[in-house]
């Protein structure tokens, strides 16, 4: 990316949080933003997916000299593999999400315990055609009915499938044969798929790649959303403050990094009970606080409405956690999935933070495993919370502060879901629908997907952003992309003056930011449910809204799945860097252009937040023109 | 100030003028060649397939000799040497006084004695650019082309004039095409490109005489079978001789070719002598490499020239590019090893441990070494298993001062 | 003059100076030669093309190791010393062995002549492909900063 370029100069790299970039590099530990300099020179073979080393004989490179690897595989074939096998990943670490959510779900009714939202219970229940006795017995059934498709062989259809979809898709994947199997199976039949002397043919390997995209979007992304929400109660827009500022040294705090709330649930509630709070006191702190961190955090902000007491705000995105934990007055990392930076540790062994463990697909080397088990939660959750103390105890007043009380703001508009933005319109999309049709707004861009740092901290996101709404273009975020946006206040009401004549009016009219933060990546789920319903409202199907979507700085393999699922639903989808494709002219050739025929999506890849500005605000007005309005 | 003069402008000659000029700078040099424009004569063939213009021949600068401050009398020939006055006449009656003088007066073609071809009119060889403008204006007037000879000139020739779809036969002496370069595979892939571009061979057989018209000029050839070979013209590419009247005018030794000693002194004093005219070899890198030897030792700088090694060319045909280097005839008592793929034909030949001779055709990237290791008799006999994949990692090392490679043997 | 040196014991064959090499002298020519920028070339960069050689290669030494075999712009240089066009040669300012394609006439007497194998052919046989030192880039040669090991630096000899 351009805006990086200095990075050979400096000892960290930029960010647009600016305040943020100073912080990092006065710190006296080494984070990500410090080894961007020491890994900025790239394999070019990586960066165009043409290594590959699946078998003794690799690895093998694509070069003119050898156009093939020993095996005969060509750069398509190579390419095209290693794309499979990071989509598949990624669609495994959601899918792996949505089953412990369901499983969370189903053992909440079954022990018949606290439901924070009945009227999410009912939602989802319609939605999938269950049945059953009472609240618990309900739960028990929706969440048996996510499971089951889950686990069914990848032979068989899932169930769900077209009851969670837009109809209109569902037809167009029925005819290109991509509807999904069992979603577990999924991913181990292309895993197979990919493995040595398998398949060795791109495209179609590409469309086993769409078709873990289906699966990982309506069960992975809107099945966690709407099964969290029963336990977890409905977003609700309030505001709400961000940044380091949140962090109050006064109590034990605990940063949670992950991705599955509910796994919080039981904790965070008893974190609040009197005889804990008292051994709190005891020990010389006020009480407890969680801060938000990577996904999980944005997901307690988004429900921020049910957690005043415990919740403090949102510190940060994935590549402020090290920053964050160097502040000094984190005591303890509770997580429980990615993105938990392996750099934490050596900054936990320094400022003898305690690491815990609840998962152990993230178990970190010198993390305690305390796994969680609903049935042990109670015994499991006080050695937790003794822990927490012990490392509060011993910690605290020995290791130095570093705080960064003036960072981020105190007024960022969160809470944003399908749900919370409709009723916040007065229950219908027609407000929004007219605002679009008069040009007002000018039509939506979801700016999703992760933060990296490679080539600058959210910069491309947030340029890309701000390029955005000076186009009079609402962007909607879920994702660690919202973490870095909010931090920099473009989700506080004043950020109207940075949007076009247009949306800067609808904003102020009725005070809100140009930049929607619907939280998690997990949401990115919310956001095509939002899309999807525009479109049931305006009658047509989801490649003819003036909808685009952008994962400017994607980072991992699942955003590569979430980013599948947009080409499935025919979105254009904006990268900043590509997915390791480059190397295949057939994959590119696919991905950014035959797409367009196939489901109506397209990947588009610009490294420069005006030049893909440009792009989407062009393909908005194309569907704009196309639509007659 | 000393006064330098160099007779010939080709690979030697220009070779020396530049390095007398490096070491100096204030000196008087003067170079006399018969040629009007200087001209490589390896890309006589560019300008007689009409790609490239008598400038586009050229080796050096347009501006060199003004660049370089030295003299060049063109067009004219040098008819003797008064090695006791050190004067060098040339012309109608010119003279020109030496301190130091050069002989590059280089090689000329060879005409055998076949009936009516030494002294036909029509009968042209390609060796200056002179000859290439004699063929030029007589291939407008008739198409048909006998060449007599396949070496490198000869084919030079021939895929300059079938580019300009000329109808071309090249009589052969030897059972296959480039005799000296090839074996008898390589040969064959040159011999089916040529033919592919229009050309007849005529392998085995030799010009035996003539019929002419009444001008003199050969209108058919008769080979050695029998057969007559109407023609328009033809191209002399059966060998050189090395041009040797001047020093043979004027008391320098020279019985084939001039002689000269390791630090290419004639018999003269203060005459050098440089470049094909001294037979050590035929090939431009050497008579490059000996203008620059002759020239050093006359600026002073004692200089010994290494007897260079002839056997090494490379050609490129049609595209289709051979490095040959070594005795690619002499397989006794060798061990022959070949490598072929429908993209490449190479063969190694390894006498007593040491590469004796090397062919490659088809993509000769990176190949230099091999010459290397022939030219220095480097033991190859623990490579023998991949001495087609030899690469300059296999004798690797560095002048850590300068950074230079150095061969590690 | 200045002289890329190679220090090969630090080599790990990655061939990012190759990479590097080549979309330094692709269509996607970056135009200082910033790190950023030869990354972008080399994302653009057609790896099953011919036409992209590269003039740098790193060949394996049989035991393990890796040989960067890189033009040295020699003192002497072999190439420009039987060049018979004219095509190459020793600029004695800047000390590079400079190559002028316009001039050239394909004969490869230098590739011949080059006694370390560095001079390749390109692809159409119409031409020498040799180091030029990247001179196109104000930051000088692209391998120098494409090396994760450092191990290629531009010295002054």
């Amino acid at each position: 990316m351009n805006s990086c370029t200095d990075c050979l100069s400096r000892s960290t790299c930029a960010s647009a949080d600016k305040p943020m970039e100073n912080y990092i590099r006065s710190l006296p530990l080494e984070t990500a933003h410090h080894r961007v300099a020491t890994q900025e020179t790239k394999c070019g073979f990586g960066l165009q997916g043409v290594c590959c080393r699946l078998c003794a004989n690799g690895p093998c490179r694509i070069t003119p000299d050898a156009p093939r690897g020993i095996c005969g595989a060509s750069a398509d074939t190579i390419v095209a593999r290693n794309f499979l096998r990071a989509v598949a990943a990624g669609s495994g670490c959601y899918i792996h999400v949505v089953e412990n959510t369901a499983r969370q779900l189903k053992n909440t009714g079954l022990h018949r315990d606290k439901i924070r939202s009945e009227k999410a219970l009912n939602h989802l229940a319609e939605i999938l055609g269950v049945t059953g006795g009472d609240k618990y017995d309900l739960c028990v059934k929706v969440a048996d009915a996510v499971l089951s498709d889950l686990y069914r062989p990848e032979y068989e259809g899932m169930e769900l499938v077209e009851k969670l979809a837009y109809a209109p898709r569902v037809k167009k994947w029925k005819e290109l044969g991509i509807m999904p199997g069992g979603a577990k199976g999924e991913v181990f039949n292309n895993v197979v798929k990919t493995s040595t002397n398998l398949s060795s043919d791109p495209v179609e390997m590409l469309m086993s790649c769409l078709r873990l995209g289906i699966s990982t979007g309506l069960y992975g992304l809107q099945l966690t959303n709407l099964l969290n929400d029963v336990v977890l109660g409905d977003p609700v827009i309030r505001t709400a403050p961000v940044g380091m500022n949140v962090i109050d040294p006064d109590y034990i705090n605990i940063l949670i990094t992950g991705h599955q709330h509910s796994l919080f649930t039981y904790i965070q509630d008893r974190l609040l009970d009197e005889d804990v709070v008292a051994r709190a006191k005891a020990a010389g702190a006020k009480g407890f606080k969680l801060v938000g961190c990577t996904c999980v955090g944005q997901d307690l902000q988004l429900r921020g409405e049910h957690y005043t007491e415990i919740f403090d705000g949102h510190a940060g995105n994935n590549y402020i956690s090290e920053a964050v934990l160097s502040c000094g007055a984190i005591d303890a990392v509770l997580s429980e999935f990615n993105c938990t930076l392996p750099g934490i540790e050596t900054i936990c062994d320094e400022l003898k933070i305690k690491q815990i463990c609840l998962d152990v697909v993230a178990k970190k080397a010198n993390a305690e495993y305390i796994p969680f088990h609903y049935e042990t939660r109670q015994a499991d959750g006080d050695r937790i919370i003794d822990e927490i103390i012990a490392a509060y105890t011993a910690r605290r007043g020995s290791v130095p502060m570093n705080l960064f009380t003036d960072h981020g703001n105190r007024n960022t508009l969160t809470g944003v879901s399908e749900g919370s933005l409709k009723a916040f319109l007065g229950g219908s999309w027609k407000p929004l629908i007219d605002l679009i049709v008069t040009g007002q707004i000018k039509g939506l861009a979801g700016v999703v997907g992760c933060s990296s740092v490679a080539y600058g901290h959210d910069t491309l996101t947030a340029e890309l952003a701000k390029e955005l709404i000076a186009r009079d273009i609402l962007v909607l975020t879920a994702g660690c992309s919202s973490g870095g946006l909010e931090n920099i206040g473009l989700m506080t009401p004043e950020a109207a003056e940075l949007a076009g004549p247009g949306l800067k009016a609808v904003c102020k009219t009725l005070g809100i930011p140009p930049v929607l933060n619907f939280g998690p990546c997990l949401a990115i789920g919310r956001l095509e449910i939002v899309a999807t319903e525009i479109a049931e409202e305006l009658g047509v199907d989801l490649p003819q809204l003036p909808l685009v979507l952008s994962a400017a700085q994607w980072l991992e393999e699942q955003a590569l799945a979430d980013g599948a699922f947009a080409l499935a639903l025919g979105l254009p989808l904006h990268l900043g860097v590509p997915p390791f494709i480059t190397g295949s002219k057939l994959v590119t050739k696919v991905l950014t252009e035959d797409m367009v025929s196939l489901t109506g999506g397209r990947v588009i890849v610009d490294p420069d937040g005006k030049s893909a500005a440009n792009q989407l605000e062009a393909i908005i007005e194309e569907k704009r023109k196309a639509l007659n309005i | 100030m000393e006064r330098f003069v160099i007779i010939g402008a080709g690979a030697a000659g220009i070779t020396a003028a530049r390095t007398l000029r490096a070491f100096r700078s204030e000196d008087i040099i003067t170079v006399i060649s018969i040629d009007e424009h200087v001209h490589s004569r390896c890309m006589l063939h560019k300008f007689l397939g009409h790609e490239r213009t008598i400038q586009g021949i050229n080796f050096v600068d347009e501006d060199f000799f003004e660049k370089n401050n030295i003299f060049h009398i063109s067009c004219q020939t040098v008819t003797r040497v008064d090695t006791e006055a050190r004067t060098v006449h040339y012309g109608q009656d010119y003279s020109v006084p030496y301190d130091k003088l050069l002989i590059a007066s280089g090689a000329g073609f060879f005409i055998p004695p076949i009936p009516h071809f030494r002294e036909a009119p029509n009968v042209f060889g390609f060796r200056d650019l002179s000859d290439a403008l004699k063929i030029d204006e007589a291939f407008a007037k008739g198409r048909r082309v006998f060449i007599v000879g396949s070496g490198l000139v000869g084919l030079d020739a021939a895929s300059a004039l079938c580019e300009r779809g000329a109808d071309v036969t090249i009589a052969e002496m030897a059972p296959r095409v480039m005799p000296l370069q090839t074996d008898d595979y390589a040969a064959g892939v040159y011999q089916k490109v040529f033919e592919d571009h229009g050309c007849r061979f005529l392998l085995g057989i030799g010009a035996a005489d003539a019929v002419v018209d009444g001008e003199g000029n050969i209108t058919e050839v008769i080979l050695s079978t029998g057969e007559h070979v109407p023609c328009d013209f033809i191209i002399m590419a059966a060998g050189v001789r090395p041009r040797i009247q001047i020093a043979l005018d004027s008391g320098i030794r020279a019985e084939r070719a001039i002689e000269v000693d390791d630090h290419l002194r004639t018999s003269a004093p203060d005459v050098y002598a440089a470049g094909d005219c001294t037979g050590l070899s035929g090939v431009w890198p050497d008579a490059m490499a000996q203008g620059k030897a002759a020239a050093e030792n006359m600026a002073g700088i004692n200089t010994v020239y290494e007897k260079p090694y002839p056997f090494k060319n490379t050609s490129n045909f049609f595209g289709v590019t051979m490095l040959s280097v070594g005795r690619m005839d002499l397989t006794e008592g060798a061990d022959v090893i070949v490598h072929k793929t429908p993209a490449e034909y190479k063969k190694a030949i390894i006498t007593g441990g040491r590469l004796t001779g090397y062919l490659s055709l088809g993509d000769i990237s990176n190949h230099g070494l091999y010459l290397h290791l022939i030219k220095n008799g480097i033991d190859v006999s623990d490579k023998k298993d991949r001495i087609f994949r030899l690469t300059f990692a296999d004798f690797y090392g560095v002048n850590e001062k300068n950074g230079e490679y150095v061969y590690t043997v | 003059m200045k002289r890329i040196f190679i220090d090969a014991a630090k080599c790990d064959g990655c061939k990012n100076c190759t990479l590097a090499c080549m979309a330094s002298h692709s269509d996607m020519t970056p135009r200082k030669g910033t790190l950023a920028e030869i990354r972008q070339a080399v994302y653009a960069l057609d790896l099953t093309d011919p036409v992209n050689q590269s003039r740098n290669r790193i060949v394996t030494d049989g035991q393990g190791g890796y040989k960067p075999i890189f033009c040295r712009h020699c003192d002497v240089p072999d190439c420009a010393g039987t060049c018979m066009s004219g095509a190459l040669e020793k600029n004695l300012e800047n000390g590079l062995v400079e190559y002028h394609s316009d001039k050239c006439a394909a004969c490869y007497m230098c590739v011949m002549n080059c006694r370390y194998g560095v001079p390749a052919i390109s692809p159409d046989r119409k031409r020498v492909v040799k180091c030029d030192f990247c001179a196109h880039l104000e930051e000088g040669p692209a391998c120098v900063r494409a090396c994760p090991k450092k191990a290629i630096e531009v010295r002054e000899v």
